[in-house]
């Protein structure tokens, strides 16, 4: 139990310290970082909810994947020493405390809300999940796994230098 | 406060910390940062209840895994087409984004 609250503690900071980077830091490198930084804690949140599977998906697919393409982008954008325009104080103001009202509203939410007692963490191993993603679950398995590839073809459309050009209608277009 | 309780709190934070970011950044990149800790947040949540109940918790699982997926398929599409809007108007701020405003 003490080791568990550790664990939860730990994770939790590492989580709110990361996103605080990624929304906080002005430049957009660090934003990243920190953005895996809270990704990592959130992996370590599920590892004490029991569910190591998914823990190792989140970190691959949001820390390891996601991260790396991010970087790619940032480095196909803007240079990143060009000075900006600080932001104006009330568009500031007007964020957080938008974040703040939001805030409020859904703790009350929680606070009222009669949840079924609860039993403690059930773990689930991957062997366990494998085998449910492979039985029960196998339309979302088969359903994701179409997803990503249809974002992956349209990723590579969208962002291909010429655009249109090479489609099937472009041999009559050409001269 | 329950043990469920923490998670929840933690999962409202970083949705709030999401939520702020992706009404005050001006890079695009920024915003999909922050939309993505608010995914994030949202799949801690489903994880947490449904694990902490202790029954049937792989179905919180799978929906998380969906989740997982969805974001991951949308933030490549997002990071595309940012590498896109950038080779036609040379910014990814959203503040140069504006041909449509009449």
């Amino acid at each position: 139990m003490n080791w568990d609250a550790f664990l939860f503690g730990a994770s939790a900071a590492l989580a709110l310290v990361g996103a605080a980077f990624a929304v906080g830091l002005k430049n957009i490198f660090h934003n990243i970082l920190g953005f895996a930084l809270a990704l990592i804690g959130v992996a370590g949140l599920f590892l004490t909810l029991g569910s190591d599977f998914l823990a190792i998906v989140l970190l691959l697919v949001y820390v390891g994947a996601l991260g790396i393409a991010m970087v790619y982008a940032v480095m196909l954008s803007q240079p990143l020493d060009t000075p900006r325009a600080p932001r104006s104080l009330p568009k500031i103001a007007g964020a957080a405390l938008l974040a703040a009202v939001v805030a409020m509203a859904l703790w009350l939410v929680i606070r009222g809300a009669h949840f079924p007692p609860m039993e403690g963490v059930l773990e689930v191993t991957p062997e366990k999940m494998g085998r449910r993603l492979l039985s029960n679950y196998v339309l979302a398995f088969e359903l994701i796994s179409i997803l990503l590839v249809i974002a992956m073809m349209g990723a590579v459309m969208v962002a291909r230098k010429d655009r249109g050009g090479t489609g099937p209608a472009a041999p009559k277009a050409a001269p | 406060m329950i043990w469920l309780h923490w998670y929840l709190l933690v999962a409202l934070l970083l949705f709030c910390i999401g939520l702020y970011g992706l009404v005050q950044r001006r890079s695009l990149i920024g915003m999909l940062i922050a939309l993505e800790l608010m995914l994030a947040a949202v799949s801690l949540n489903v994880v947490a209840i449904t694990s902490l109940s202790g029954r049937s918790s792989s179905v919180g699982q799978v929906v998380a895994l969906i989740l997982i997926g969805v974001a991951a398929a949308e933030g490549a599409i997002a990071l595309s087409l940012f590498v896109a809007i950038q080779r036609e108007v040379q910014s990814i701020d959203v503040e140069d984004l504006s041909e449509l405003k009449g």
